[in-house]
Formats: structure tokens, sequence, C-alpha cells
């Protein structure tokens, strides 16, 4: 996962390449879930509607410091959309289904919780400003703890790709 | 409840933790590094101003050799093909890339960037690829332009269909004074209003509030299976 989300990073900065970056980066995170029942990473489809309203509402508070800064969040480049929702997806299963769900087997949820957080940290060295992995950190835990406490995915890949969506 | 209490707390804390960085938290699409403004709007926290930038270009059997002009900080870079000056009579010639001290803002156009002097002491006479670096704290910008006082006129040079996310490219035939920017006449691509500054602490309150009633149904469902024996894991099922 350090590997893919590391390359996408450098290869993403190559003129024309970002696109194409982002949409393998994206599928090849998805790709580790190939194995793995939905209901073990938290793709289950009860409670729908609250999985999906847990999911605007955490895209609502990952966008609120950059929109209430700016006073305008700009959007992403339409070209860049799709390739956006793929890494958002691919990041979620990855880390917070996949990766989540291998730990806790592990170490129980406190293990599953820091160690997906750590490791998505990680996962964003090469793609952000140091200044930056405070927050990246931040928001890894918030949407690592809404994995436990409501063993849910739906929501943090709902609320992962509004955020990256806009910014 | 401590499950909520726990998201609640985890919520705070990234509001936190991303308010002290601008623009906030994204996802690998954002300049690598923040923007060094020459005026940078409130939202900038902390500021580094910008760089200036040299090149000595030499001169070999009366043509310019291939070279890259750029300012310190990477904001802008401009590469002159092999003869692109008029080299008559000169062994070298000097190109500075200087940021302005203020920030003109021309009638009808927004400039989005600082605006950039680039000088030389030979005039150009091919045209030159030129690369700007734009904050995402402002709207994308649709062009550079370009002018020969920082008072305009203003002219659109364009821009290159393909760029690296933050970065504009464009052509030049002449220095001059540069930034990027969009016409005011029209809201700037990829722009959409979102909120103010002074209701922040309102905004504030009902989201954590959201998340929190968000995630509290979900839970209390999952408590109550637990004790009736159903296992947590099957609840997705």
């Amino acid at each position: 996962m350090l590997g893919a989300e590391w390359a996408r990073a450098l290869v993403v900065q190559q003129p024309g390449l970002a696109p194409a970056a982002l949409l393998l980066g994206g599928a090849a995170l998805a790709a580790v879930a190939v194995g793995w029942r939905a209901e073990q990473l938290g793709l289950g489809t009860s409670r729908f509607g609250l999985r999906i309203l847990g999911g605007l509402a955490l895209g609502a508070v990952l966008l609120l410091p950059a929109a209430a800064r700016s006073g305008a969040a700009p959007l992403l480049p339409a070209g860049l959309a799709f390739a956006a929702i793929a890494v958002s997806i691919g990041e979620e299963i990855a880390f917070r289904g996949v990766l989540y769900a291998a730990l806790e087997a592990v170490g129980g949820a406190p293990l599953a919780i820091l160690g997906s957080t750590i490791l998505w940290t990680l996962a964003h060295v090469l793609s952000h400003p140091p200044a930056f992995l405070g927050a990246v950190a931040a928001a890894g835990l918030l949407l690592a703890l809404w994995r436990w406490a409501c063993k849910d995915l739906v929501g943090p890949i709902l609320g992962h790709v509004i955020a990256d969506l806009a910014l | 409840m401590r499950r909520a209490a726990l998201l609640g707390v985890a919520a705070i804390t990234y509001l936190l933790a991303a308010w002290m960085v601008a623009p906030g938290f994204y996802d690998g699409f954002g300049p690598q590094q923040p923007y060094n403004w020459t005026c940078p709007p409130p939202q900038a926290g902390a500021n580094i101003k910008p760089s200036s930038g040299h090149l000595d270009v030499n001169v070999i059997n009366g043509q310019s050799e291939p070279s890259s002009a750029y300012t310190q900080d990477g904001q802008v870079v401009i590469g002159f093909l092999p003869g692109a000056f008029d080299s008559t009579g000169k062994t070298m010639i000097s190109v500075d890339i200087t940021p302005l001290p203020t920030c003109p803002q021309p009638k009808g156009l927004r400039l989005v960037t600082n605006v950039y002097q680039i000088t030389a002491t030979a005039p150009l006479m091919l045209p030159s690829s030129m690369s700007m670096l734009y904050s995402n704290l402002e709207p994308q910008p649709d062009d550079v332009y370009r002018a020969d006082d920082p008072d305009g006129p203003w002219r659109s040079i364009g821009h290159a269909s393909s760029a690296p996310p933050f970065v504009i490219i464009t052509s030049t035939t002449k220095l001059g004074y540069f930034a990027a920017g969009y016409k005011n006449s029209s809201p700037a691509s990829g722009a959409v209003v979102v909120g103010g500054g002074q209701l922040l602490p309102i905004i504030v309150a009902v989201l954590i509030v959201v998340v929190v009633l968000a995630g509290l149904p979900m839970a209390v469902l999952r408590r109550r299976r637990a004790s009736g024996g159903v296992e947590e894991e099957t609840e997705d099922a």
C-alpha cells in the first residue's frame, strides 16, 4: 500500500500523467481487497441511509477548515475528478477496509485504529508538505474511528470522495 | 455513548489540526508547497515572500544557448530555446525575474498570482515556454496575462491544455509583467462559494452535532445487537 501511494505521489507531479497515475493508484489500492468479503470491510448495505448521512457529515467536516479559510473552495479540474474518486475509494478500501480488518483480527480495534492511521499518514509523506501531515493524521484517525464506532466503510468512502472532489 | 464521544473528539481534533495549516486537508492534489505571496490573502496563514531569479545566458557563435530562468522558490519558470534572443554584439544575456512588490488588480481581471516582471538584456526572438504556480487558496486561473506596465493594459497570452495540478503553462514572445488570473465578469472556472469566516463557530458546532448524531444511531444499534447476543461482525451481513 505504501509503495502504491508513494509511486502515485511521484508520478502525479509529471505533466500529463496525473489522471492516469491517480486512476492506476486507486485501482492498485482497491485490488488489495480481493479475497475479502464486503462485510469484513464494513461495506454492508444495512442501514444504508445512515451510512450515507454519515458520509455527508464526514465530508462536511473534512471540508470545513479549507472552506472557511478560503470563503471559496476551488473544485478540482474536471479531468481529475474521476481520478480523485478512484483514489478516494481505493484509499478507503485499502486503509480503513483491508488494513483495518487485518489489524483488528490480529490485535483488536485499538491496533486497527492506530495502525491504519499511522500507515495512512506515512502513505501521504511524499504527497504532502510536512506541515500538513498532522491534519492528514487527524483525518485518518477520524475516519478510522468512524469505521470502528459504526462498523462502516461507506461513510468514510463518501466523506473522502466529497473532500477530494472539492480540494 | 463512548464511541460517539470519541468521534466528536476526533472531529474536533481534525478541525483544529486542519485549521492550523492552510488550506486544510487535501489528498495529494494540492500544491507541494504553500504559495509565497506578495500580498497574502487573509486565509494564507504564515507567508514567505516570493523569490526572484536570475540567469546568465551564454552566447556562443552568435547564438544564445538554451536555458531556463526560474525564481528560487520555483513559482515561475521560463525556458529559452537555442537562439531565443537577439544576441547581436553580445557574449552574454542576463535574465531577471522579479516579483512586483505591489499587487495590481486591473479592472475586469482578477489576478490570482503574484505579478512577476521578467526582463532580459536582449529582446526575445522565439516563443518561450513559461510556467507559473498558483495557489489553491484562490480560484483556478483561466489564462496567463501579460502587460508592458503593471497598470496595464493586461492581455491574455492563453494557457496550454496540459499541465500538472496547480501549474499554468503558456508561451510568450515578449517579456514584461506576467500574472495568472481570470476575467472578472464571470466566475472563475472551478470555483464555488462555500462559506464565510464569521459563521465559523456556528458551522463548527452544527457539524460536530451532525457527526455525532449520524454516528449515534449506528453505535446504539450495534450495542443493542451485541447485548442481544448477535456477533458484531455479522451486522453488515
